[in-house]
Parts: structure tokens; C-alpha cells; sequence
């Protein structure tokens, strides 16, 4: 895409009022995750027990939790931990879905059935009962939360890539190139990837909220992030655990997973607005 | 129209309506009146005597076997009964004759209880490698006399032989046919019963029904079904008994608070001192913790007003031991009873041993997991990581089994607690050398404790007693192999029309709930 494009599509993000607010909304989480020691009021994980269950007051906006610890600070670290796991193994899916659906599409049809087995068998798999197992033979821990992802969903944008590669490889201007003589190298990367990462893109970013929401449920289940490592899943699990000492706990816990499922599911729909115009034409028409 | 409600009212008749909305045809609320529903944490695993691991393990048997005799409610003073036996009498100081009660009759036609049956139970036990083998260890034989009348023989005299041996756990009997048929021991499946219930059905990790024996003769239980649901998590049971699905279920001592403020109507809250104690156990054989300094540095930099106040709200104070602070055999105070950070520091720096990390397992349920916490956050503060692994009760268990593989001898940190009995040997037993890789996890290895242990087992005079297990906690503690944390309070809340049996383990004893 070039950068008039590029543009283009920046301005038909924020044009749409959905998709401006899905960027605002990750943009928050994002500027939260990075800045955290400097945005959060307090240490996350001290404690302190003289302190527990306190409503939310000036001291404390969001109150605290059951080991008295500052859950406003906990909710800002809480972002850097789902931001971080959600988007390493989204972005490590994505270059591996990415190279191995480009193989299989551009390369000989023996290889491509393999590797379509592969995807269909690893497609096969509950991501849940996948993740249960995964963590049953490796142990829970935040590397393992990535690995699961990763693995789980390396196929999904494989089988996108493969199907895109498909498509253009038979296009006039991937025949003309070869008939110039052009080598299979500067085909994949100078006119294959740039016309298949887009719809990618849009993918990953929709399977953000996916991932972060696994991470929570996992950590929920004590199978996720290790206290006392602040997580949005071990906060709710806290503040179910706690709900008639201090029930703004799982409401405060909850806000962050609703608002970046919709932050990301936003901003993912209207990317995809942008990046596919006749989509846009056929939705406005 | 007065409309009046209240939340436990509003639930139950919010989930009815909501229930008949989905149109389910067989639902009815669980049947009141004739029906008991209790709620345990865990399912049970082992309903032999022999392999009973604890919790709905021991309390089914209270249901479906006897014993010659049983223990009273805890809050009324642990006082024993005759039970299936109708007479107990001690001939001399090693010679304890007894008469089984007449008309206790096993299913599946292996005719009635005997003398056989009781000395088959105890022989079995006594001498074998069964957790309950301790209840035996003066045993010397079960003398038939005929069917109903025995004579119970002792190696040596040990009075406390009624209230440790033949009460429950391993004093339960079995069919020695029965048994025998189904090769010599079982797990879920009783091959006979003979107790006021009979097991009806089992849902695995949900629910177990009894119903009445219908060929029971002794006094009639109150309630014809006894259900008893699984709920591992104190706050759900809390909330499932307020809506109305259970009448009896334990609650967390964090939820006292709350509702002494807003007591669910028609219900009454227990508040007693339990058994059942608390500690950390730091395994010494595990590599980074054969350092005595190294464990002596977790003792020092352990933070327990923090644990009182966190996970139990002030409600209890530290214990000094295993044995129940409050009674005559209770040790003062704990050699290392002040929180000493620097000098935990220090004993690292001695030993080497600092940026140490360290694993904590600890059950999953909510007090488990708060004390990991606070144990994680003040050894930090001493600078040993702690990772907390959070681990379900069946797989928890078998960690520090050494026939369930090596693990056990690698073990760290482990949160852990037991239910205690009515004499100080049954908390001390499980902390003896030939308890390592059965329940003593902390490979506490020490003859002194041994010898004392055997010496309190026969000693009448109290203050001798009393000096014996004082020092017994004393080298536990020396060993730097124990944190001792609490005795947990006991925190139920049942329907205020029913009259509960809490045995001295903290767990029921449904045969005995009533209907005031």
C-alpha cells in the first residue's frame, strides 16, 4: 500500500465513528500498558492487609483488594500483562500463520496438502481443552499462556495467508512478473505480502480481545499469569471471591476486559472498513 | 398487597421461576422435610477405612459402617458413646472386653455384625502401611469371644485407646466376608454397609445421596435422604445456601463478619474453635532448603500478623504447635514468635543463599490462596521469590506421596493443614519419621520426637505429658522445617431449625443432624 493509501485509510478510520472510538480505546489501553509505573497511584503488589476491601475513595479510586493492595494500579498493570501476552502471541501467530500460508500457497502442491492437514488438525482442537492440556504438561506461567496461543492460532491466519496467496498467484500482474523472469523471492515479498498482509492485520486485531480474554479465564482458573503479578483475570477471580465483602471489585475487575473487547473488536471492524473499500461501498450502498 | 422478601427468598423463588420458564420437566426443589443436603468441599476418593483420605472419605463411613463407639459434638467437650457396642468395660489396663449390639446385619446377605468383623477391621490396620495405622499401634489382637462378645488386647497400657482407635476413621467396621470377596480392600464401591444410610448414588464431583438403612435397629436417623453436595469454593456454597440448596455448609472465617452484619433469614451461624491446624511446611530434603539457616530465615521473615488479619480477619491468633492452644497440653509461645526481616536477611547472606526462589503449593480455595499470598509478599520483603502454584485437593494430596512418585522429595514450600483429634498424639502422629512421604512432607526426621511420641502414648500424669509434647513442638520448630500459622476457626451456617454434629475433625456427622 503506499503511504497516499495508507493515509487514505487512516482518514476512513477515523471517519468512522466506531472505529475512531476502537482506536481510542487502544490507544488508552496501549499509553496505560506503557506507562504504567508512571499512571498507576501505587505499588501493585504491596500489601497491605490493614487496608483491605476499601471502597473506593480519593486514597484509593478503585479501592483495594483483599490483601489491600491499590486496585486502580493493579488495573493499570493488569494491561501491561494482557497487552503484552495478547500481542506477543497474536503478533508471533501472525509471522507464523503469515509464513507458513504463503509456503503453502506459493509452494509445490505436495507441500501445500501437509500443511493443510496440519492446519486442519490443529483447527480441530477447542482452544479451551488445548489450553487446559498445554498447561497440564508444561505448567502454568505466562510463557505458556503465549505458547498456547500461538500454537492455537497459527492456523487460523495461515489458511487466510494460503487462501490470499491462492487468489493472486494466478493474477495478471504475478503472471506478468514471472514471465519478466522475476525470481519466486522478489515475487513473495514485493508483490505477494504486501496484498495479503491487510486482510492479516484485520484479523490479528480482532483476535486481540480473543486472547486477552483467554488470558483472563485462564488466570481466572489460577492456570494463567502467577501471583502476584497483576492480571484482569486474577482481579476478577479476587473480586469473585470477595463479592459480598467488596462487590465493586468485580465490577471494577470487569470494566477493563468489556472496554478492550470493544476498544479492539472496534477498531479491528473498522480497519477492515478501511483497508477493503468495496467492502465500505457495499455496506454505505 | 404487603410485599416482603428477603434475598434468600428472592433467589429461591427468582431460580424457581426461572427454572419453570425453561420448561424443565423433572425439576423440583431438592425435597425439604425428610431430606438432609449438607455440602462438603471435595468429593471423596477411598471409602476403606483402610485408604481413607479425610473429608467425605470419613464421613460417608459415619453413614454407611459403625464403630463401637463415637465421639460427641466438639462444642459440647468431645465426649464418646457406645455406638455398636452395647458394653465396654476395661478388664485390666491392657485388656478391653466389649458386647456388639445386637441387630446390625450387613447387606448383601453377609448376615450380621461379629466380633469377627472388628477384629478383622483393626488386625488389618494395625502393623500395615494405612495412615490410620497409628490409631492401632498398641493393638496386640482382637480375642473372639463368640459372635457378639470380644476382648480388645493392648501391647502395653494406653488409655486414650477409646477416643484415638475406635471412633472413626480406621475404628470403622468393615465386612470381613465382603472385603475378603472383593480382594481384600475397595475404594467407592462398599461391598457391605451396615450403618443407619445406605449409599444410593454417586454423581462424581457433584453429589452423593444415602438413603435410610431400611435394615437398621438402631435409633432412627431424622432424616429419611441425606444429600451431600461437592462445592469446593466456600463463597459459591455460601451464596447456593442462600439460595436455599443446602442446610448445613462451612463457610470461610473471612465471610464471619459479613454476616454477623446480615444474617440470611431463618439461619444461625456456628463459631468454634476447630481442630483443624494450619502451617508451612519447608521440606529439608529439597536442595536450596537443606541449609538450616535457609529454612530458620523463612521462620524469621514469615509475617503472621499479616496472615491473621488477611486471611482470617483477626479472628484467631497464632499458634505455637499442633496441639489446640487453649488446652492443657498447648505450648506457651513459639521459639521464633517475632518477625525479624534483617536477621532473616542475614541468615541468606550466611548460608549463600540470597536471590533464593522458591515453590509454594497451596490449594486452590480463596484462605489458601490469600495466605500464599501474604507468605509470598513477606519472604520477598526478606528477598526469597515465592511462586505460588495453586493446586486441587486430589492432585495436592498425592504430592507428598511417596507411592505416587518422587515429587515428594522435592518438595518446597507447602501450605498445609489437618484436622486434628481429641488427644495431642493425634496431631503429633503425622510429624514422625515413619511418616515421611505419607504425610510428613517436611522430612522431619528426628528420633528424640520419636522416643517422646512413644513415651506420651502410655504416660498418664498430665504435666508429664504436658512437658513431652511441649518438647516436640519445641524440635519441630528447632528443625526449621515448620511455620505454625493457626487453628482455623470453624465457620458454618445451617437452617436455624436444624440441630448439627460437628465431630472433633471439623467434618458432620449427618446420622446425628436433627429437626428442632
Amino acid at each position: 500500500m503506499s503511504s497516499g493509501g495508507r493515509f487514505r485509510a487512516l482518514r476512513a478510520l477515523l471517519s468512522d465513528p466506531m472505529g475512531a472510538l476502537g482506536l481510542g480505546l487502544v490507544l488508552l489501553f496501549v499509553v496505560m500498558a506503557l506507562f504504567a509505573p508512571w499512571v498507576a497511584p501505587a505499588d501493585p503488589i504491596k500489601l497491605n492487609v490493614a487496608e483491605k476491601f476499601q471502597p473506593p475513595s480519593l486514597a484509593h479510586l478503585a479501592g483495594t483488594d483483599q490483601l489491600g493492595r491499590d486496585l486502580l494500579s493493579r488495573i493499570v498493570y493488569g494491561a501491561r500483562t494482557a497487552l503484552a501476552i495478547a500481542l506477543t502471541a497474536v503478533g508471533l501467530a501472525g509471522v507464523g500463520g503469515l509464513i507458513l500460508g504463503m509456503i503453502a500457497g506459493f509452494g509445490p502442491r505436495w507441500l501445500d496438502a501437509v500443511l493443510v492437514l496440519l492446519f486442519d488438525s490443529m483447527s480441530s482442537l477447542p482452544m479451551i481443552m488445548f489450553a487446559l492440556a498445554v498447561i497440564t504438561i508444561v505448567g502454568p506461567g505466562t510463557g505458556t499462556l503465549i505458547l498456547v496461543v500461538v500454537l492455537v492460532s497459527i492456523p487460523a491466519y495461515a489458511r487466510l495467508i494460503r487462501a490470499q496467496t491462492l487468489a493472486l498467484s494466478g493474477a495478471d500482474f504475478i503472471v506478468a512478473e514471472r514471465a519478466m523472469g522475476a525470481s519466486s523471492a522478489r515475487i513473495l515479498f514485493r508483490h505477494l505480502l504486501p496484498n495479503v498482509v491487510g486482510p492479516l492485520l484485520i484479523l490479528l486485531s480482532m483476535d486481540v480481545p480473543v486472547v486477552i480474554m483467554l488470558e483472563a479465564g485462564l488466570s481466572y482458573l489460577n492456570l494463567g499469569v502467577r501471583p502476584p503479578t497483576p492480571s484482569w483475570g486474577n482481579i476478577l477471580y479476587d473480586g469473585y471471591t470477595s463479592i459480598r465483602a467488596a462487590p465493586h471489585m468485580v465490577v471494577i475487575a470487569g470494566l477493563p476486559l468489556v472496554l478492550s473487547t470493544l476498544g479492539f473488536t472496534f477498531l479491528g471492524e473498522g480497519l477492515r472498513d478501511a483497508l477493503d473499500p468495496r467492502l465500505r461501498r457495499r455496506v454505505a450502498g | 398487597m404487603n410485599w416482603t422478601t428477603d434475598r434468600r427468598g428472592f433467589l429461591k423463588r427468582a431460580g424457581a421461576g426461572l427454572a419453570s420458564a425453561v420448561a424443565a420437566p423433572n425439576f423440583a426443589w431438592a425435597a425439604e422435610g425428610d431430606t438432609l443436603r449438607i455440602r462438603m468441599d471435595a468429593d471423596f476418593q477411598v471409602l476403606d477405612p483402610w485408604g481413607i483420605i479425610g473429608g467425605l472419605d470419613e464421613v460417608i463411613p459415619r453413614c454407611t459402617q459403625v464403630s463401637l463407639v463415637r465421639m460427641g459434638d466438639m462444642r459440647a467437650g468431645n465426649n464418646w458413646e457406645l455406638y455398636a457396642a452395647e458394653k465396654l468395660e476395661w478388664l485390666d489396663d491392657t485388656r478391653l472386653a466389649f458386647t456388639l449390639r445386637d441387630g446390625l446385619v450387613w447387606t448383601g446377605d453377609f448376615g450380621p455384625v461379629t466380633v469377627a468383623d472388628v477384629k478383622f477391621s483393626y488386625e488389618r490396620i494395625a502393623g500395615s502401611d494405612s495412615a490410620w495405622a497409628y490409631q492401632f499401634e498398641k493393638l496386640k489382637e482382637v480375642e473372639v469371644i463368640d459372635d457378639r462378645n470380644g476382648v480388645i488386647h493392648l501391647t502395653e497400657a494406653f488409655a486414650p485407646f477409646v477416643v484415638i482407635a475406635m471412633p472413626y476413621y480406621g475404628g470403622h467396621i468393615v465386612c470381613k466376608a465382603a472385603v475378603e470377596a472383593a480382594g481384600g480392600s475397595y475404594t467407592t464401591e462398599i461391598p457391605a454397609q451396615c450403618g443407619p444410610y445406605l449409599l444410593d448414588a454417586w454423581e462424581q464431583q457433584q453429589k452423593v445421596t444415602l438413603k435410610a438403612n431400611p435394615g437398621w435397629t438402631g435409633e432412627k436417623p431424622a432424616f429419611e435422604t441425606v444429600e451431600i453436595y461437592i462445592q469446593a469454593d466456600d463463597q459459591a456454597a455460601q451464596l447456593a445456601y442462600e439460595a436455599d440448596a443446602f442446610d448445613y455448609t462451612r463457610v470461610a472465617p473471612s465471610a464471619v463478619r459479613q454476616l454477623k452484619e446480615a444474617m440470611p433469614e431463618g439461619a444461625t451461624l456456628i463459631e468454634a474453635e476447630s481442630t483443624r491446624y494450619v502451617w508451612l511446611t519447608i521440606n529439608q530434603n529439597a536442595e536450596p532448603l537443606k541449609d538450616i539457616r535457609v529454612r530458620q530465615a523463612i521462620q524469621y521473615a514469615y509475617d503472621s500478623d499479616a496472615v491473621l488479619q488477611g486471611a482470617y480477619d483477626g479472628l484467631v491468633g497464632r499458634s505455637a504447635g499442633v496441639v489446640q492452644p487453649g488446652t492443657t497440653y498447648a505450648r506457651a509461645k513459639n521459639i521464633i514468635d517475632t518477625r525479624d526481616v534483617g536477621k532473616a536477611k542475614a541468615l541468606l547472606a550466611e548460608a549463600g543463599a540470597e536471590g533464593l526462589t522458591l515453590n509454594l503449593v497451596a490449594l486452590t480455595d480463596s484462605t489458601s490462596q490469600t495466605i500464599a499470598q501474604i507468605i509470598q509478599a513477606s519472604l520477598g520483603e526478606a528477598g526469597i521469590t515465592v511462586e505460588i502454584q495453586p493446586t486441587e485437593e486430589a492432585a495436592y494430596w498425592a504430592l507428598g506421596d511417596k507411592t505416587a512418585g518422587d515429587d515428594y522429595l522435592s518438595l518446597e514450600l507447602v501450605l498445609q493443614s489437618f484436622a486434628g483429634g481429641v488427644d495431642p498424639t493425634e496431631n503429633l502422629v503425622w510429624f514422625r519419621p515413619d511418616q515421611i512421604g505419607v504425610y510428613n512432607w517436611a522430612f522431619f526426621d528426628s528420633a528424640e520426637y520419636e522416643e517422646l511420641y512413644q513415651k506420651s502414648l502410655t504416660e498418664r500424669d498430665a504435666d508429664k505429658r504436658r512437658a513431652m509434647f511441649n518438647r516436640m513442638e519445641d524440635l519441630m520448630e528447632e528443625s526449621g522445617s515448620f511455620v505454625f500459622i493457626c487453628f482455623e476457626p470453624l465457620v458454618a451456617i445451617h437452617d436455624s431449625d436444624l440441630k448439627p454434629v460437628i465431630l472433633a475433625d471439623g467434618h458432620p456427622d449427618p446420622v446425628r443432624f436433627a429437626r428442632m
